[in-house]
This record gives structure tokens, C-alpha cells and sequence, in this order.
């Protein structure tokens, strides 16, 4: 697939001079880019060269010092991770981080908690959140309400119910993950637990998924099930995706943008053909300890 | 008048019982189910976009995928317009696939998904027959724009619009068609040689169809989970045939790793499966118990011991007493019922299974937890039926008698097994010379099977023709027979004998690692690798043992009392596919064994109690390496037939 072909949208998050300190360490010096709709966009760079706090950044984990980010065309420095995913920022881990006691089907399900509120609360939502002197009586009734009919299955509430598993069904079928639907995911090999918490952020149906290493200590059956899944995801649904990868064969031949980082820098962004063309990440690979993934190119 | 071909069967179900489910899919985590009157319409507007897309009779068109209700349809719809299907092993390569299509002439494809579509586009280009593809799963096709591809979907939207163009269409294609038409062509995987497409009429598929219906008397009501591959005579007689005749439900399941839990949910009140099945499910049972809390495992065993003891004779009918009958009925309130229930068995009122001998314990444990097992014989020419074993007459090693229709005889000099029924097939598509070396001219069918009718009129079947030989003592010696019967000790993972032509019967026996290392690690033995327990005089005292109880038992059967075992030897390595030792399917090649092995086969016969061998393995990255060994030998004694009458 040749990035020049593909048509891209608007620009869904933009990166400008982003600096990150801890304490007198700096992670990220000055970084800027700009991830468009529909894109796959990848991060890479040696050990240690900012890449996840990078991340971190993009979905309100880390506050950065200086800089802003512009997302869906709001600018803004900080922001909260649970602010991030409800504007429609979802991610993965470089570490799984999933609820290992609990079925592949109840992870998945964790990942529409944020599209479930009970009728009762969105009710509050619509007609009486600008009430404020019952606002903080009615908040939690409504809540506590919600909550007591939905442990009884009831219309309205089953229907929301089925409503919500039919898309974690849908996401489950995506990802071919039918037999292990009932099976806690603790039980399973490490690369299905990558898939399951993929299926997650699915689940939120996000406008921006971050991915952080999906392929990391995968072997080479399950590195290629993952790529087809992420460019599957990318031409059916159209989802952009920003992904930190070190596989450098997989990088090269999935993401339409890459940016380098290096030592918090960035020293390069294009295309695949231009970053591996760039005589700066020539030198960052070679002149540091990673020979071996270039030499895969 | 009575229906003579399944799309006429679908008209008549629809009318008749046009409500009842025909066919469920689990679709997103949740079964669909589709009525009669469904399932026809979906026919009906298939076979009319079909047409418009200009399939016309006699146009064969391939079927390949999983088990899906498009595919099912797809097929009716095809018969329907006089077309013929030909399924296709949904997992075959693409030369195995190339050389079905060509051979069959197919001009049509209808797949289940894009996997399939790029197995047939890499081949369209040598499958010159091929014009049109049709896809049911839309999921990752959107890059695709071949104008000869089109979805399911658009299928329909083409068949709704040729339907109003020509209403009286889809009744008066019907009508034409008749009984002797064929029906379907189905490709046999030969061990040898290029496979063969058999080819079965509408009478052969419903003659049998109604004989077993009747026969087993199978219900409108039953549930079956349709699960083997569409390409197999089994699923097109099963889930197809019988569903149409019996008006019965069908029940696709998810995906073929789902299928398992996909039996639990729909708890199949019919249920087919080749053996490997059952051992698997019996495997998973006992690791699962052994993981189990004490008690747990103390109630299990101690009633599957009962179980084992009166099970099999109160399924039977056999008088018990009333204590183990009372014992029993506890068992089954506290260990069979919720294991049945576990596996999905609750409801199934029929389980059978053919296709190799199962092991006697295998086939006891599902029998005495009061599940009625039984065995059948059958062959895509016979249109699957040729013996069932009938209720109260069941054993381990028969495949039963002959089915009402079906007559059969041993031919006495090759031991040959034939048979002639209504369900014997037409002929091999274009291979007359195989049809005549089958089929002999007044119907009679050549199974390639050696076998022998006992004395309770059940058939045997002991091997295949061609392997079956006789030794020196003009005893029959069949080697797979044997193998088997070896085989089915636990300690022992593959075997193979030797004693054509010879003296006496040996054997070459490798032992099974885990099974016997968990044995040494009881008995304290310590050992370092596969030759190094293999070489243990305690377990060369373990087989012989087995062997011995094999030698017994062939001791009651004169035909095969002369082919006891007299000398083995266990191998320092197991028998490899890898090494081309088996094939991927896990047959011994014996002609490569022969040759591989020729020092230690004349060891077994020129009476010396150690071999030398040395042989070439290869490893799994494709490296090549030599291994060596001196290995034992040990004679076995044969029990002989006034032992018998004394121990009796």
C-alpha cells in the first residue's frame, strides 16, 4: 500500500512544541506533529527515546510543561486520562493491563462502561444537570437508581444491556475471539491477552486508539494476525491509530506517517520510503545498540 | 406425490411444518434460527439471482467454507436449478482445490469468506472453467473490485428482481428435476493418487436418507450440530438428507474452534463424531478430574468404578440388582448427569461414530455413563450407510450388521468386503476406469476393506485389503488390525507389525512418553531422555504384558488365533511424521518403515536379542542428523488355544 494513494482527513490531533520534564530529566524536548483522520501513524526510536511518554501525553497521563495539544480542534495543556477517553482516546498497554480474574466477554464489556449510563441518568443529563440546588441530591438518587434497576434486567435497562453486548459481540467477532469468550483472561497465552485488550479499546469505539507496543513479545503468526486486525480496523471502520512499535519490518510496511524520536528529539517525519531514507534515523539505529533492527530492513 | 429430490423435500417442509426451526447459526453470540418457510424463501431468491447470474443445469458449482446456512442454501438453491454442487474441503490447498474444480468442470464458486476468495483467485487463472465467485461474509472484501465477484447480498438483490420478472421460474425448475439426476459430486481424499469425485444421485442420497430415519427412528424434533466438513458425505447426509427427510433442525456452530461450547449450548439430541473426537473429550475429562478437589475426584471415581461395572448392562436392559441399580441412579444424580451436562450429551438420544476402530475403553466410558454409542460403517459410494450396529447389540470392535436395503458379502479369497445397496453410487466423474474397478456390473461395490462376518453376524473389519497377508502358518495377518489393538494400551503410541510371508508375526513398538513417564516417575525410575526410558528392562516388562493380553485375545478369534505376537522391540525414538515414518494424518507408511528399518526387522527374525540401528531424523528447522542405538528384543509368549479353554 503506497501512503501517497490514500486519502487522509482533517487533522484529529495536533502536537506543537511539546516539552516534558521530570524534575531535571527531560523526556520530551520541543516535539511537534500532526496525526490526521484515518491515518496510521507510528512513533518509533531507540530505548528510552520518549516514545510512551510521548503517549502518555496524548491521552492525559503526563502534563507536559510546555506546549499544546490540539484535539478534534480544541487546544488545551492538560487534560485527565478518563477526559481523554471520553472525548474518544483509547489505549493499549505495553504491559497487558487487564482484569485477569475476568472473562475475555466482561473485559471487552469494561471497554462501552463510558457509553452506559442508565436511563435515569441520562435523563439527569438531558433535563435536570442545570437544576443546581437539587443537583446534588438528585446526581446520586439517579445514580443509585440506575444502578438497582439495572441488577434486575429490566426493559429499558435489558435493552441497554443488549444493547452494549451486541457491540462487544461485534468487536469479539472482529478479532476472532469467540472461543475464548467465557475464558478468564489470565488463563490465556500472552498474544491473546494483546487481542483481548485491543477488543477493550475497541469497545469504546474511539475516534483515536493509541497503541503501545502491539506486537511486543508476540511470535511471527501472531504479529501477522495483529497487523491484519490493525489494518482491518483501519480500511473497515476508518479508526486512526497512533502506534509505538520496535519492529521495524512491521512499522515500515503498515503506518502511513512515521515520526523518530530520539533522546526526547524528534529528527525526522514522513513517509515510511523517507524516514528510511533520512540520514539522521540512519544514524540514531547505527550510531546507538540497534543494528539488528535495521539490518531486518 | 412423494418428493424425490431435497428441494421438493424443502417445499413440502414448508408447507407442513413451516414454522419449525430448519437451521440455527450462532451469529454474534446469539443463535438465529431460521423456520422451514425462511429457509425456502432464502432458497427460492438464491437460486433465482443464481439463475440470473446464468447458472443453468448441469453447471457444477463449488461450495467451500465452514458449515454456514448460506452455504447449505446455496447448495439447495443450485440442486433446485438442476446445477450440481460440489463441496470442497473447505481447508485444502490450493492445488488439491484447483485440481476438484478443474476436474469437476465448475464454472460457479460460492465461498464463505475472504480467505477463500484469495485460495480461488490464485487459482482462476489455471481453473479456466471458472467465471463467477460469489462470497457470503462481506468482512475484508472492500479492496476487491473484480467485476466476477459478487456477495451474497447482491446474489439476492439480482434474484428478488429476477423473481418478479419471472414468478412461475422457481416452481417449474423444481418440477423438472427428478430422482435420477445427480445430486452432487463429492471428491474422496485417496491415500493414493489424485482424488475422486464421486457422484451421487437425488435416490441414492434419499433412499438412504429414509432407510436410517426409519431405521433409527429419528424425529422432527431433533437437534444436530452440523460441525464436520460440508465436503464430507456424512454432513450432507446427516444435515442435509436427514434433516430434509426427517424435517429435523440443524444447528451451524460459530467458528471450529467454538464447536465444543457451541455442543454444550445446543445439547444435540443426535450426535456424530469419529472417534478422535470422543478420545479428545475423554482426555479433556480426566485431566480436568485430576485437577479436581480430593473429594471431587473421590465421587468420580467411585462411581464411574460402579459405572464401569453395571453401566454398560443397565443400558442394555440386562437384569442388575436393585442395590447397583439404586447406586447407579445416584451416579447419575451426582457424577454422569452433570458430566453429560458439561459435555453437552444431556438431551442426545443417539451418538455414533465410524470412520476407525475406537479404543474399547473409550467406547465403555461413554456407554456406561448411559450414553447409546454405537458403531457404523459406511463409504461416500454407499452414500454413507453400508452397517449400523442395532440397539442391544453393540460392541467395541464390530461395525454392526447390515442395514435394511443393504446386502453384504466377504469375498473369500481377498477377504474384500462388498456391498450393494440403493445408495450405491452412479459413478466417478469422468474415471470410467475406476468406476469399473469398484462397481461391478450388477451393482456390487468394491470397499477395499478386509473383513470377516462373526458369529453374531456383525461385521468386522479388520484392514485394508491391499495390507492384509498371510503368514507362513496360512494365518490371516492383518497388521492394522493389530496395531490398533496395540495401540489402544495406554503405554503405547504407535506400532507397527511385521509378518507377511513370514514365520510369525513381530512387532515394532514405540512407547508413548507421557503416559509411561508418569508411570516410571511412580515406580521411582529415573531417566534422562525418550531412548534412555525406552531401553528400561521394567518397561520392556510393561509392554510385554500388554502384548500378551493382545495375544490372548486374538487366540479366541481362529481366523486370527495363528498371527499372535512372538517378538518386539521397542524403539529408541518415537515415529515421526516429520521423518516420513507417518503420514500428517498419522498412518504408518509401510514401505518406508520396511526399508528404514530392515536391520532391526531382520533382528526380530533371525532370533538375536540386540540390534544395531542407526537412522536419519530430521528436526523441525529442516537440520538433519543420524541417530544411533543398540536395542533389545524380547520374545513374548503366545497363548494357545487349550490355554484358553482351561482359563475359561
Amino acid at each position: 500500500m503506497s501512503a501517497t494513494e490514500r486519502q487522509f482527513g482533517d487533522v484529529l490531533l495536533k502536537v506543537d512544541n511539546i516539552t516534558l520534564r521530570f524534575g531535571g530529566v527531560k523526556a520530551i524536548t520541543d516535539v511537534s506533529f500532526e496525526i490526521r483522520e484515518k491515518q496510521i501513524f507510528a512513533i518509533i526510536g531507540p530505548n528510552g527515546a520518549g516514545k510512551t511518554s510521548m503517549l502518555n501525553v496524548i491521552n492525559g497521563f503526563y502534563h507536559p510543561q510546555e506546549g499544546t495539544i490540539t484535539y478534534k480542534g480544541n487546544p488545551r495543556q492538560q487534560m485527565k486520562p478518563h477526559e481523554a477517553a471520553e472525548t474518544g482516546i483509547a489505549r493499549t498497554f505495553q504491559n497487558v493491563a487487564l482484569f485477569r480474574g475476568m472473562s475475555t466477554l466482561d473485559n471487552v464489556m469494561t471497554g462501552r462502561l463510558l457509553k452506559m449510563s442508565g436511563p435515569a441518568l441520562r435523563y439527569y443529563h438531558q433535563k435536570l444537570a442545570n437544576l443546581p440546588v437539587i443537583n446534588y441530591l438528585t446526581y446520586p438518587a439517579m445514580w443509585f437508581g440506575d444502578l438497582i434497576l439495572d441488577s434486575l434486567y429490566w426493559g429499558p435497562y435489558q435493552r441497554e444491556e443488549v444493547k452494549h453486548r451486541k457491540a462487544a459481540e461485534e468487536v469479539i467477532d472482529f478479532l476472532e475471539i469467540q472461543s475464548i469468550r467465557r475464558t478468564p483472561v489470565g488463563r490465556l497465552p500472552y498474544g491473546l491477552q494483546k487481542r483481548v485488550e485491543l477488543g477493550r479499546a475497541l469497545a469504546m469505539e474511539p475516534d483515536l486508539l493509541l497503541l503501545d507496543e502491539p506486537m511486543a513479545g508476540m511470535n511471527l503468526e501472531e504479529k501477522e494476525d495483529m497487523c491484519r486486525f490493525i489494518i482491518d480496523l483501519n480500511h473497515e471502520f476508518g479508526t486512526t491509530m497512533a502506534l509505538i512499535e520496535h519492529d521495524m519490518g512491521v512499522v515500515m510496511d503498515i503506518s502511513d506517517q512515521v515520526v523518530v524520536l530520539n533522546y526526547g528529539r524528534k529528527i525526522a517525519d514522513g513517509t515510511p520510503n523517507e524516514v528510511q531514507a533520512d540520514q539522521d534515523v540512519i544514524d540514531a539505529y547505527l550510531g546507538v545498540a540497534h543494528e539488528a533492527d535495521l539490518e531486518e530492513k | 406425490m412423494a418428493a424425490d429430490t431435497f428441494p421438493k423435500f424443502l417445499d413440502s417442509n414448508a408447507q407442513s411444518r413451516g414454522n419449525r426451526p430448519a437451521i440455527r447459526e450462532k451469529q454474534l453470540g446469539i443463535w438465529q434460527t431460521y423456520s422451514w418457510k425462511e429457509s425456502r424463501d432464502e432458497v427460492v431468491t438464491i437460486a433465482h439471482g443464481l439463475a440470473a447470474s446464468g447458472v443453468s443445469r448441469g453447471h457444477r458449482i463449488a461450495i467451500v467454507g465452514d458449515n454456514r446456512p448460506y452455504l447449505y442454501w446455496s447448495m439447495i438453491a443450485a440442486q433446485a436449478l438442476g446445477a450440481i454442487p460440489v463441496p470442497v474441503y473447505q481447508d485444502s490447498g490450493a492445488q488439491e482445490l484447483a485440481y476438484v474444480l478443474d476436474h469437476a468442470g465448475v464454472s460457479f464458486a460460492v465461498v464463505e469468506d475472504q480467505e477463500q476468495v484469495d485460495k480461488l483467485l490464485e487459482i482462476k487463472e489455471t481453473a479456466s472453467s471458472l467465471t463467477s465467485i460469489v462470497y457470503c461474509d462481506p468482512r475484508g472484501m472492500r479492496d476487491y473490485d473484480q467485476d466476477f465477484l459478487q456477495s451474497i447480498s447482491e446474489v439476492k438483490r439480482a434474484g428478488e428482481a429476477h423473481k418478479a420478472a419471472n414468478p412461475g421460474f422457481y416452481g417449474e425448475e423444481v418440477s423438472t428435476g427428478s430422482g435420477e439426476d445427480t445430486a452432487i459430486f463429492l471428491y474422496t481424499s485417496g491415500t493414493t493418487g489424485n482424488p475422486k469425485g464421486v457422484v451421487l444421485t437425488f435416490d441414492n442420497l434419499i433412499s438412504m436418507s429414509e432407510m436410517s430415519v426409519k431405521l433409527e427412528n429419528i424425529r422432527h424434533d431433533e437437534d444436530t450440530l452440523a460441525y464436520l466438513p460440508m465436503a464430507w458425505v456424512g454432513d450432507n447426509l446427516f444435515s442435509i438428507g436427514q434433516s430434509y427427510v426427517a424435517g429435523f433442525t440443524v444447528n451451524c456452530p460459530e467458528s471450529q474452534e467454538t464447536v465444543l461450547a457451541d455442543l454444550q449450548e445446543i445439547g444435540p439430541t443426535y450426535f456424530f463424531a469419529p472417534p478422535r473426537i470422543f478420545e479428545n473429550i475423554l482426555t479433556s475429562v480426566t485431566v480436568r478430574m485430576q485437577d479436581a478437589s480430593r473429594p471431587k475426584r473421590w465421587l468420580f471415581d467411585y462411581f464411574m468404578e460402579h459405572a464401569r461395572n453395571v453401566g454398560v448392562r443397565i443400558l442394555q436392559k440386562e437384569s442388575v440388582g436393585l442395590g447397583a441399580r439404586f447406586k447407579y441412579w445416584l451416579g447419575e444424580i451426582l457424577v454422569y448427569g452433570p458430566l453429560k451436562n458439561t459435555l453437552g450429551l444431556t438431551r442426545v438420544r443417539r451418538v455414533y461414530t465410524a470412520g476407525e476402530a475406537i479404543g474399547p475403553d473409550i467406547f465403555d466410558f461413554y456407554r456406561s455413563i448411559g450414553l447409546n454409542m454405537k458403531q457404523l460403517y459406511g463409504q461416500t459410494e454407499a452414500s454413507v450407510f453400508v452397517t449400523m450396529q442395532p440397539d442391544n447389540e453393540v460392541y467395541a470392535d464390530t461395525v454392526g450388521k447390515a442395514c435394511p436395503g443393504v446386502e453384504l458379502r466377504v469375498d473369500p479369497n481377498t477377504r474384500e468386503v462388498l456391498y450393494r445397496s440403493d445408495g450405491v453410487f452412479k459413478e466417478y466423474h469422468k474415471n470410467a476406469e475406476a468406476t469399473r474397478e469398484t462397481k461391478t456390473d450388477d451393482g456390487w461395490v468394491h470397499t477395499g476393506d478386509a473383513g470377516f462376518i462373526d458369529s453374531n453376524g456383525h461385521l468386522k473389519i479388520i484392514d485394508r485389503a491391499k495390507d492384509v497377508g498371510v503368514l507362513n502358518n496360512n494365518s490371516m495377518f492383518a497388521p492394522k488390525y493389530l496395531e490398533n489393538k496395540l495401540k489402544f494400551f495406554p503405554f503405547i503410541q504407535e506400532a507397527v507389525t511385521f509378518g507377511a510371508g513370514r514365520d510369525f508375526t513381530t512387532a515394532m513398538i514405540s512407547i508413548d512418553i507421557e503416559a509411561v513417564g508418569g508411570w516410571a516417575e511412580r515406580h521411582n525410575a529415573s531417566y534422562a531422555s525418550y531412548r534412555e526410558l525406552a531401553a528400561k528392562p521394567a518397561v520392556y516388562e510393561e509392554i510385554r504384558k500388554n502384548i500378551e493380553q493382545v495375544n490372548a485375545d486374538l487366540a479366541d478369534d481362529p481366523e486370527l488365533a495363528g498371527a499372535q505376537i512372538a517378538r518386539f522391540v521397542l524403539l529408541h525414538k518415537e515415529l515421526d511424521a516429520d521423518d516420513g515414518e507417518l503420514t500428517r494424518t498419522r498412518k504408518v507408511r509401510r514401505r518406508f518403515i520396511n526399508d528404514r528399518y530392515e536391520s532391526v526387522i531382520n533382528g526380530l527374525y533371525d532370533g538375536s536379542d540386540k540390534v544395531h540401528i542407526e537412522v536419519e531424523t530430521i528436526f523441525e528447522d529442516g537440520r538433519k542428523g543420524v541417530s544411533a542405538a543398540d536395542i533389545a528384543i524380547m520374545d513374548v509368549t503366545a497363548t494357545s488355544a487349550a490355554q484358553l479353554k482351561k482359563a475359561s
